[in-house]
């Protein structure tokens, strides 16, 4: 009796579907990463004015650029490369052979999947390993020019002790990493997302457009939920159960926007953390489960 | 177990979008495949032959009726354990190697280890990919794909391999190489369930035969029965001197006519010729 679901073929479907695409080459994008990380790093704002002006105005830039790369790679990658691999799969037959064996079709979408996500997050702990080894650099390049400009200024030790904890704060904090993290997030989401439209699309297009649309909504939909919430007073109408139900099905992409705290410095309670790492995994494993419903059905 | 394959009034539907009514592929075929027989399924392009194949794997539902492999239902993933599947105009994944794809594979059937790279040295040596076994599959040609088809689908030493054309493309060498390989197939007690266009070839591998025309069944039956001429008779002598064979032909010439002497046998092309052509001079129902 072979189980549903079977974590070692779900492996091997993943770590394939890693292979084709890193010999896709997309790891490429991480030079070209880099080098810009470089640019960025020789670039100088002029800050001669006073300690806390621009000071960590640098640092917020470094990573604002550097976390907006992220974003793009991440955000294009999860909706290009899962609407591109089923529909490549089924288009040159190989799920033929592949479904052909004891393969569950459950595994191979998970596994797809997870191969995705794989990359992700191979490609985005790199460009966090080089945003934070830049940062780092670059921190304690501005803690020296703030504390010589505070000294020179005659600061007292207070004073000097707050611009210190305003330079740390925008340095590599765990907040950022927690910020990172969101934004990884979110691209799993995603890409369950893509997954989902791919299961039942005839084409990639198609796929790649409505999960746009989708993620754009999910930025909105905190927004129109509140304020069809005001609008009714509080009272349940057709119209405010039917957002309730879109805004279940549809993710809260907002919720995830504590990346752009992170950037600007504020600190991200562990709490939250955890909480949007349950809310992700459960859509990524909602989504994989109602694609598997479609994917169950397919004839090839 | 006594049966490999058992299909059960095997209707397919399929759903065209510009036409309302659904096209039928598979018109309520029937078969059955016993346990280590060769089974060769032949017909015209479109007749459906493919689609069977699928049905049986669980690629495609029936419209109705029902697939068996090994008592399995095909639609469960179990009944999959036990077959290997060449599809037609077989392709894999370009970028993986050839001793990559048949890991591949080897592991989608739970294999690993040493055991797995053994097999895997087996089957390049028995398909003549052994030099090849380092490139890409995207530069592979297509006899060359066809081959490491064949040995994807052999990777679990499953108990019933379903090949869809499995020689096409393949040079004469080649195909005879797939030939001998399915006797040996045959010898191990494997079932091959296949369809091809080269009817020599079935002739020469089949044991049961099949004839599909516009998805209906039109002649089905053991090689022997159907090529047999049934109002002829042959007497095989070894040793013979001429002298016994000027008596014999002497004697049958008064009592019957002799029409040569040889193998009073039709082949197999000429009988797939005419059973499609009688069949496809019919108006259409
Ligand atoms: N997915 C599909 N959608 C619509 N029609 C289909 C589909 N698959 C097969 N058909 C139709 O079903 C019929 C049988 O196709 P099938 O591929 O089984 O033929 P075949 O006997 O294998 O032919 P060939 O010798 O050319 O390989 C054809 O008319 C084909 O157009
Ligand atoms: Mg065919």
């Amino acid at each position: 009796m072979s189980r549903l679901f079977s974590f070692h073929r779900m492996m091997v479907i993943s770590s394939s579907t890693f292979t084709q695409l890193v010999r896709m080459k997309v790891f490429y994008f991480l030079v070209v990463f880099v080098l810009a990380i470089l640019v960025a790093h020789f670039f100088k704002l002029p800050h001669t004015s006073g300690p806390e002006s621009s000071a960590h105005e640098e640092l917020r830039m470094l990573k604002n650029a550097t976390i907006g790369a992220m974003s793009l790679f991440a955000t294009i990658f999860a909706i290009t490369g899962t609407a591109l691999l089923i529909p490549k799969d089924i288009e040159d037959r190989t799920l033929y052979s592949i479904l052909s064996k004891p393969v569950p079709r459950l595994d191979y979408l998970a596994g797809k999947l997870l191969g995705i996500i794989s990359v992700i997050f191979v490609a985005m702990f790199a460009m966090d390993l080089v945003m934070t080894g830049a940062l780092e650099l670059r921190s304690n390049k501005v803690m020296n020019e703030v504390l010589t400009s505070a000294a020179q200024q005659g600061y007292d030790a207070e004073a000097t002790e707050a611009a210190r904890q305003e330079v740390l704060r925008h340095g590599s904090t765990w907040s950022l990493q927690a910020g990172v993290l969101a934004l990884f997030l979110k691209t799993v989401i995603l890409a369950s997302l893509a997954l989902f439209f791919s299961t039942f699309s005839t084409s990639t297009l198609f796929t790649v457009i409505m999960s746009f649309v989708v993620f754009f909504i999910g930025h909105i939909v905190g927004d129109i939920r509140e304020y069809l919430e005001l609008m009714n007073n509080g009272e349940t109408s057709i119209g405010s159960s039917l957002t309730k139900a879109v805004g279940i099905i549809i993710p809260d992409f907002a919720l995830f926007n504590v990346t752009d705290e992170a950037i600007a410095g504020k600190t991200i309670p562990l709490s939250a953390a955890l909480r949007l790492t349950l809310i992700a995994v459960v859509y990524a494993a909602l989504y994989t489960v109602i694609s598997w419903f479609i994917f169950a059905d397919k004839e090839f | 177990m006594n049966t490999a394959v058992e299909i059960h009034h095997l209707v397919k539907d399929f759903r065209t979008p510009m036409t309302r009514k659904p096209f039928r592929a598979v018109d309520d075929i029937s078969l059955t495949i016993k346990t280590g027989e060769v089974y060769g399924l032949i017909g015209p392009n479109g007749s459906g032959k493919s689609t069977v194949m699928k049905a049986l794997l669980g690629l495609v539902r029936p419209t109705s009726g029902s697939c068996q492999i090994f008592g399995n239902d095909s639609l469960r993933v179990d009944s999959r354990h036990e077959v290997g599947f060449l599809p037609e105009n077989p392709y894999f994944y370009k970028h993986l190697s050839g001793e990559e794809t048949l890991r591949f594979y080897g592991k989608l059937c739970g294999m690993r280890g040493k055991k797995l790279q053994t097999r895997i040295d087996e089957l390049l040596e028995l398909v003549s990919l052994d030099k090849a076994r380092k490139r890409r599959l995207g530069g592979y040609s297509k006899g060359m794909l066809q081959r490491i088809g064949l040995a994807q689908a052999l990777i679990q030493k499953p108990q019933l391999v379903i090949l869809d054309e499995p020689t096409a493309g393949v040079d004469p060498i080649g195909s005879r190489q797939i030939r001998d390989l399915i006797f040996e197939l045959r010898d191990q007690g494997i079932t091959v369930f296949l369809c091809s266009h080269l009817l020599e070839q079935v002739q020469e591998v089949c044991d049961q035969v099949g004839i599909i025309f516009e998805g209906k069944m039109i002649k089905e039956g053991s090689l022997e029965e159907l090529i047999s001429v049934e109002n002829q008779t042959e007497i095989i002598l070894q040793d013979a001197s001429p002298e016994l064979i000027a008596q014999i032909e002497a004697l049958a010439s008064s009592e019957a006519q002799v029409i040569r002497s040889g193998k009073p046998r039709t082949t197999l092309e000429r009988l797939f010729l005419t059973a499609t052509q009688s069949n496809s001079s019919q108006p259409p129902s």
